[in-house]
């Protein structure tokens, strides 16, 4: 991967605005809504921005690894922030980041269903995200935790355990729906950008 | 032997024996032992993370007196045995699950490794030095720009606080909330991009070329590469016996 020193300055900024996003937005959403209690929403907003900023990052930056190197940005800022290192918010920074260059890879040329595909990729991840952290805090069988927490849910709800699996094919088409619209949009945002910047 | 630039101190043992990827290594292993140890083990991992935050930067074995550390760490074992498992021991009036509080404490186990673990790597090199790590792994230009990328940080902030700030007091936010998040959006990015095109003109008039690298290229030590087996060896001894 070779950059201009453009390039590199572009990659620099879109990074700092999606880590400015994480920081900013971020600190205020995990008060508003407790991580615990909280982390479908918080994850969804800050995922649907920062794939908006990374890929409008991607209309300036037209070479391939810009949106992982923007993800790199992102991640070692968050890491080095005063709120402290956490492992969870990282390794999706960088998943979703190596996960729209892969969207992009596969459209080739910067098109519009591109960068949808590359923004259903990168927060389809923040469903499969909470089982990879959930297997690396509670180790083997998470499955079997996973399933009786389904069960114990459903009894304490009073629903069938079968709409437990409804609700979350439903959690996860909603993260596809907004992957797809912060795709949609980060292409429009791109070309207005560049309209306002050439004026 | 790595020689870095930066003026951050080292902590004596390690300075001479680790490099950055030493550190890197060390947060890898940790973290894929924590992952692989089962139920009793992760004790073994935690107690090695403890000793090595303690020995390379003792500063952050004050992870442990984080609330934020705890507000998950309590919760985590004072709901585990409601959740998980079978109810099967009667204590105080309540049901709880001796498989769930298990669970609970091997989960906190981890998490706390990995947490050490991250901290140590963190805190243990700086910025630059993390840039000439990538810089070494291939990853031309993320050394510069990362110190861009620090360096606008706190202006970015600055200005989407107030640009937010002047929209909401228009009233912006009231209706029509996504057109107006677009619109801070486009305001935020077109101005940090002009601020950028002077930053280009201020490095090509300093003749920068990413292609030079900002410092001396790390190589592994012969401490990095033996700290690396010996993980290497932890975790699949965890993953075998």
């Amino acid at each position: 991967m070779k950059f201009s020193v453009r390039e590199l300055v572009y990659i620099a900024i879109f990074g700092a605005i999606w880590g400015a996003v994480e920081l900013t937005l971020g600190s205020y959403l995990h008060v508003i809504f407790p991580p615990l209690a909280e982390t479908f929403l918080v994850g969804l907003i800050l995922a649907s921005i920062g794939v908006v900023v990374a890929l409008v990052g991607r209309h300036f930056v037209r070479r391939t690894g810009a949106v992982f190197m923007i993800g790199i940005v992102t991640a070692v800022l968050k890491m080095i922030s005063i709120g402290g290192v956490k492992a969870g918010p990282l390794v999706a920074i960088l998943a979703e980041s190596l996960l729209m260059e892969l969207g992009l890879y596969i459209a080739r040329k910067p098109r519009r269903w591109g960068f949808v595909l590359a923004g259903v990729l990168a927060i389809a991840w923040n469903f499969f995200h909470k089982f990879i952290m959930m297997y690396i805090l509670f180790g083997k069988g998470v499955y079997e935790i996973y399933v009786s927490m389904v069960q114990q849910g459903a009894t304490l709800l009073r629903i069938d355990a079968a709409y437990a699996l409804v609700i979350i094919v439903v959690l996860f088409l909603i993260r596809i729906v907004a992957g797809g619209l912060s795709g949609w949009i980060a292409w429009d945002l791109g070309r207005v950008v560049r309209g306002r910047l050439a004026r | 032997m790595a020689a870095w630039r930066d003026s951050r101190p080292w902590p004596g043992t390690f300075r001479a024996i680790f490099s950055a990827y030493g550190y890197l290594f060390l947060f890898l292993g940790t973290a894929v032992a924590a992952i692989v140890a089962r139920e009793a083990e992760v004790v073994f991992v935690l107690l090695a993370a403890l000793i090595l935050a303690g020995l390379s930067r003792s500063q952050t074995l004050r992870l442990l007196i984080r609330w934020q550390l705890w507000a998950f760490v309590l919760p985590t074992l004072a709901l585990s045995p409601l959740l998980i498992g079978e109810r099967n021991v009667h204590l105080w009036g309540l049901w709880f699950s001796q498989e769930g509080f298990w669970a609970g404490l091997w989960m906190v186990g981890r998490a706390l490794s990995i947490a050490l673990a991250t901290a140590v790597f963190t805190r243990s090199i700086s910025v630059s030095q993390m840039a000439q790590l990538f810089e070494g792994l291939r990853l031309k230009g993320l050394g510069f720009a990362l110190g861009v990328a620090t360096n606008v940080l706190p202006t970015i902030q600055e200005t989407m606080e107030t640009s937010y700030q002047a929209m909401r007091l228009r009233g912006g936010f009231r209706t029509r909330r996504l057109r107006t998040l677009k619109l801070l959006l486009v305001a935020l990015i077109a101005g940090s991009l002009r601020r950028g095109d002077d930053i280009v003109s201020a490095a090509e008039s300093r003749a920068f070329d990413p292609d030079r690298s900002p410092g001396p290229l790390i190589s592994p030590t012969r401490a990095d590469l033996a700290l690396a087996a010996g993980c290497g060896i932890l975790a699949a001894a965890l993953l075998l016996l």
